[in-house]
């Protein structure tokens, strides 16, 4: 006790100090818990370092490939290439187009009539929790093997994505211009496209930019169902260990979705 | 008021401006969009058959769903759920001290710099080509799944990881410093009090990602979802994946209330599930 | 064709709200086209409810209100609702507390939701304008003298400025009645006199009835022809401005009155 401050700073021991809550119980189950689902998790994955480290001779001559891409397919990779672009650009568009009267729809801001509010959110929760692989795995099914199926399953997902971010957005709005619209004589839909849209139209502008960036990245992938693009190319070199010509494609998509992000977020700080 | 307008003087009233830059933008993406729809190989006359198509495999799918399969797809979604889960845990451990190391004023800028370089070339880079790639060191299994889930969850926990302890509040961080605290002392009393409910909620959301991106990971092989629906589409056995969609549409939303539930807990301090619908 | 002013009448109105607090009790008013009025009151004695029933923003639970033509009645009885309150809005403007314009689109474009009702829904969905609401959006403006700033952002108005371009938007109406909810409680005292002598002046220029709400009394007392106190939702005072001298004030707020009842320095009527 001694040396600690001046003589006479510490006082009396006094009687009102308060016990420190015990809130360790808490804590300390919820650690249990996330330990336990852990360890369920880590057998049902089968979690296997010892087979790692066996693989490891095998992988590196395989990285070694991966290391050196094979600049001469390139010319092969554009058509893919730009079939990914054309359904990233599409998807984009055909969503944002959906979207934006639906995240309307979504917002108890906006929407003035509860059951048909609860029932667009209860859709759009659903069209959310599916991964964009399955629809892209149905729709190839549908409507056939090409971008057209890509397309599709990429614009429920951007369906998804922009209606939940923008219908929050509206959420957080204030309400008073739309009060004074209604004042006016204005209907729901009229207030709510003069006094609303303005004030969201940048945050729109944003989420769309950004779910762009998302279908760069996604579209690449749902070729591997036979949705189009890269994704088709990527299965064909990987069905047949050709490392060089798939490193080459995951150099291009690397190249392309970092030179589309920075333009797209280029043109988000102009926009907000 | 009508007849009081038109005496009113007109010369003082602003011309509507044009923005050049905005133009230039407007015309640019709509060009782009043009440019796309005109040059994509679709046949755009099978759109007219789509919806009879969509009622027909709808049907197929959902009426009735092959309930015999629900084992089946509830075992495979558990997995996939498993590998979300140990993907990010892993994805955790490794992104958690990388975003200190990476928040400019707690480490060199030396070491600030490639961090943010290597978090933004993962985060350019989809799972499955990351997962392509570990499937040449550990094989084909659930474990690579997760070690890709891992990999991928780095890029971002470790982005939104230094961009919450930069965005701190100063006044606990100059409060440390100010007794004398070192950078640990810094992290520990005057960064991490305030950015680890939003960190919390991080690990929360990249969790709720990566649910849904493991169902793509089974089709290259690492079990789950995926798997189960190569094989199903392969052999067109269409009320086996309208089980599985309904599990993993049942699966996902009930994550993401649980999910919903504790980060509201977390950030309002109270316990509530995201509803559903209302 | 000449618009004027249309007469308010209220007839037994009551109004309770959905929590059981009684925000109007039993009114009785007849306000005559072209009279400037204040309402005047503690925070929540009903001046806000009353000024919102004016134009169905607050339904009434039960009586009756004329406004001109129209008829709003109480609950059991026959309400006006869809194109019908619509009408009805569309011929009584609204001027708030806190301006309400949408901040990020132009000054211009918030005149010209003034004429909502008037335009068809797909020239609103194109914010395809007709050139005559234009027309009388712009001299709108020019009434408030801030024509200038038409094309400017609303954020990037004072809020002065933003007030009249709101007043802008209910004569863009071409309103029978202005209703003003508190319109200068978010003002600095040059500036809400400004505002008062430009309600005061379309008073008595365009013969539109002007109903307000004030919170300061030496406001009220000044711009208005007639001043309505209130209490608990109830009308305690009913007469000309030059008759509410101190002690019926503080009939009406239930207290003596202190300087931050009145916008003056002097902190005295």
């Amino acid at each position: 006790m001694s040396g600690a401050g001046a003589p006479g700073f510490m006082l009396a021991p006094g009687t009102a100090r308060p016990i420190k809550p015990r809130r360790g119980t808490m804590t300390g189950a919820a650690v249990v818990l996330l330990a336990a689902i852990t360890v369920w998790a880590g057998i049902g994955v089968q979690v296997d370092l010892p087979a790692i480290a066996a693989n490891w001779r095998n992988a590196t001559s395989n990285i070694v490939q991966l290391l050196q891409p094979d600049y001469g397919f390139f010319p092969k990779t554009v058509p893919a290439l730009l079939e990914t672009l054309q359904m990233a650009v599409i998807a984009t568009a055909v969503g944002a187009a959906i979207s934006l009267p639906l995240a309307f729809l979504a917002s108890r801001a906006t929407n003035p009539k509860p059951k048909l509010l609860a029932g667009v959110r209860f859709v759009m929760n659903m069209v959310r929790s599916v991964p964009d692989i399955l629809y892209a795995a149905i729709l190839v099914a549908v409507v056939g093997v090409g971008a057209l199926s890509g397309i599709m399953a990429l614009v429920l997902f951007n369906i998804g994505i922009i209606v939940k971010l923008v219908s929050e957005s509206l959420d957080g709005e204030d309400l008073g211009a739309q009060e004074a619209a209604l004042a006016t004589g204005g209907s729901w839909p009229k207030a709510n496209r003069v006094a609303m849209l303005p004030q969201i139209l940048p945050s729109f502008a944003s989420q769309v930019l950004y779910t762009f960036e998302l279908n760069i990245r996604a579209s690449t992938v749902i070729g591997l169902v036979g949705a189009g693009g890269l994704g088709i190319l990527i299965d064909n070199v990987r069905s047949f260990f050709r490392y060089h010509e798939l490193s080459l494609i995951i150099l291009e998509i690397l190249v392309l979705v970092l030179v589309l992000e920075s333009a797209s977020s280029w043109l988000r700080k102009k926009l907000v | 008021m009508a007849t009081s307008t038109t005496e009113q003087p007109r010369t003082s009233r602003p011309v509507k401006p044009t923005s050049r830059l905005r133009t230039t933008l407007w015309l640019l993406v709509s060009l782009i969009i043009v440019a796309a729809f005109w040059s994509v190989k679709i046949k755009w006359s099978s759109l007219a058959d789509f919806p009879a198509q969509l009622v027909k495999y709808v049907s197929l799918m959902l009426l009735p769903p092959d309930w015999s399969q629900f084992g089946e797809a509830f075992n495979a979604t558990i997995l996939s759920v498993q590998m979300a889960w140990i993907g990010t845990v892993l994805g955790i451990i490794i992104s958690f001290p990388l975003s200190f190391l990476a928040s400019k004023g707690l480490a060199p800028r030396a070491v600030n710099a490639p961090l943010r370089f290597i978090f933004a070339v993962i985060r350019a880079v989809p799972e499955v080509v990351i997962a392509i790639l570990i499937l040449s060191v550990t094989g084909l299994t659930p474990f690579t799944g997760a070690l890709a889930l891992a990999v991928g969850s780095i890029g971002t926990l470790g982005k939104w990881g230094y961009e919450a302890f930069e965005g701190v509040d100063p006044g606990p961080k100059e409060a440390v410093r100010s007794t004398g605290g070192g950078t640990l002392a810094l992290i520990r009393w005057g960064v991490w009090p305030s950015a680890a409910p939003d960190v919390f909620s991080f690990w929360l959301y990249r969790f709720e990602i990566n649910v849904r991106a493991s169902a793509i990971l089974g089709l290259i092989g690492a079990g789950g979802i995926g798997k189960m629906l190569q094989d199903n589409v392969q052999f067109r056995n269409w009320d086996a994946v309208g089980m599985l969609l309904i599990v993993v549409i049942a699966v996902t939303m009930g994550i993401d209330q649980i999910s919903g539930a504790v980060r509201n807990k977390l950030i309002h301090g109270r316990w509530r599930a995201p509803r559903l619908a209302s | 064709m000449e618009r004027t002013g249309a007469d308010i009448r209220f007839h037994d109105v009551s109004v309770t709200y959905p929590n059981g607090f009684t925000g109007l009790k039993d009114i009785n008013l007849n306000i005559p086209a072209g009279e400037m009025v204040g309402i005047v009151g503690l925070s929540g004695a009903g001046k806000s409810t009353l000024v919102r029933t004016i134009n169905g923003l607050v339904p009434i639970t039960s009586g009756q209100i004329t406004v001109g033509e129209h008829q709003l009645n109480g609950r059991g009885s026959a309400q006006l609702r869809g194109r019908e309150l619509r009408e009805l809005r569309s011929n009584v403007g609204m001027v708030f507390q806190s301006f309400n314009l949408a901040k990020r689109t132009t000054v211009i474009n918030n005149v010209l939701m003034g004429r909502l009702y008037h335009s068809p829904a797909w020239r609103t969905l194109l914010g395809a304008w007709r050139d005559d609401d234009v027309e009388l959006a712009m001299s709108a403006l020019e009434r408030v003298e801030i024509v200038s700033k038409a094309y400017e952002k609303a954020s990037s108005l004072s809020g002065g400025q933003q007030q009249r371009v709101a007043i802008a938007r209910t004569l863009a109406q071409r309103p029978m009645v202005i209703l003003a909810d508190e319109p200068v409680a978010s003002l600095d005292p040059p500036t809400s006199h400004v505002v008062m002598r430009d309600l005061q002046r379309i008073n008595a220029e365009l013969g539109i009835t002007v109903v307000v709400n004030l919170h300061f009394l030496d406001l009220a007392r000044r711009y208005s022809d007639r001043l309505i106190g209130l209490r608990s939702g109830e009308v305690v005072f009913d007469g000309a401005g030059a008759d509410a001298d101190e002690s019926v004030f503080e009939n009406i707020y239930g207290r003596s009155l202190t300087a931050e009842d009145v916008l003056s320095s002097k902190g005295t009527l």
